[in-house]
């Protein structure tokens, strides 16, 4: 194959990606369910009802208690309070993150206005490269304090949550219909297909309005 | 491509632009299945349709720069800006009908039975 002709052809693999991907995205909108395919079987997951939320509700709170009760697991200003014995600054991270804030604001009002005028290319993408770079530092703060807040009793509560979104959300189909995948939280927490709850929790995080 | 720009994608096609138009206008032209209890993907994607109908206005209207449709970061940046002005406007306007009452002051309201 000539290079003229490979170029052709990685163009047109990378169109059909592009289409796959924006139907999927549709597929996903269209209502509040997202179906997917693990080992050849078909699963899906879908919005929580009412009594799917009060469930989740009771058992936020079950876990709530048992995390207070739990010694080796702190609050986040506990946590926060340890780091600085340390010598880490979170509140200086906080600070670090308002300021790259407020500067990504005033240039975005910046390229706002510019945008408006029709400025230039140079203009518009000088101002696009400030926005990029200032966000890039704040991303990287911002992954730094979640990494630091991960064992936070809050966050621990936080990742229970999108575990149990899947939990109640899973279902798979069998015998013509859809069927809940766990019947209770015990079989949920023993399962050891990871690839399975991993797709299913990506995507279930994604339906629910938090 | 992240789902988040997929969304994107469509919320500016032309296609979901004229579905957007017409399901506010016509009844029973509708985006989704479901018609309450949005999830947050959809209230995302109603989110951008909103924006980037905005934007197109503005194309159409003013004379802004193409490049908006380019980069989250450029219609991240009207859209805030845009949003910023519009505040500004209605506020000198409030501000134009405003009542000043005086305290102290006797106002004389016109009276229907004397007249």
């Amino acid at each position: 194959m000539t290079e003229g002709r490979m170029e052709e052809a990685k163009k047109t693999v990378k169109m059909y990606e592009e289409n796959e991907e924006l139907f999927r995205a549709e597929e996903m909108i269209k209502d509040n369910k997202i179906t997917f395919f693990v080992e050849d079987k078909k699963y899906r997951v879908r919005m929580l009802n009412l009594a799917e939320r009060n469930e989740l509700d009771n058992l936020r709170r079950k876990k709530f208690g048992q995390l207070l009760q739990d010694k080796d697991i702190m609050m986040e200003k506990d946590l926060i309070k340890q780091y600085q014995e340390r010598g880490i600054n979170i509140s200086e991270m906080d600070e670090r993150i308002q300021k790259l804030t407020a500067e990504e604001v005033a240039t975005q009002l910046k390229l706002g206005e510019a945008i408006s005028k029709n400025d230039g290319e140079s203009v518009l993408n000088t101002y696009k490269e400030t926005i990029e770079s200032l966000q890039h530092e704040k991303r990287a703060i911002l992954a730094e304090k979640t990494l630091l807040l991960e064992f936070s009793l809050e966050n621990q509560l936080l990742s229970y949550v999108a575990q149990i979104f899947t939990y109640l959300s899973l279902e798979v189909f069998e015998d013509n219909s859809w069927k809940r995948k766990f019947e209770s939280i015990a079989e949920f927490e023993k399962t050891t297909d990871d690839k399975l709850i991993n797709t299913a929790a990506q995507y279930s995080i994604l339906l629910q309005s938090l | 491509m992240t789902i988040y720009s997929s969304l994107q994608k469509l919320a500016k096609s032309v296609k979901y632009q004229n579905l957007f138009f017409a399901s506010k206008e016509i009844n029973g032209v509708r985006l989704f299945k479901n018609t309450f209890d949005f999830s947050s993907l959809q209230r995302l994607f109603l989110n951008y349709l909103w924006n980037f109908e905005l934007i197109y206005i503005a194309l159409s209207i003013d004379k802004i720069s193409e490049k908006v449709l380019e980069d989250e970061i450029f219609w991240d940046a009207y859209l805030l800006w845009n949003r910023k002005e519009n505040n500004k406007k209605s506020a000198i306007n409030d501000k134009q009908h405003d009542v000043k009452l005086v305290s102290g002051k006797k106002i004389n309201f016109p009276n229907k039975q004397r007249q």
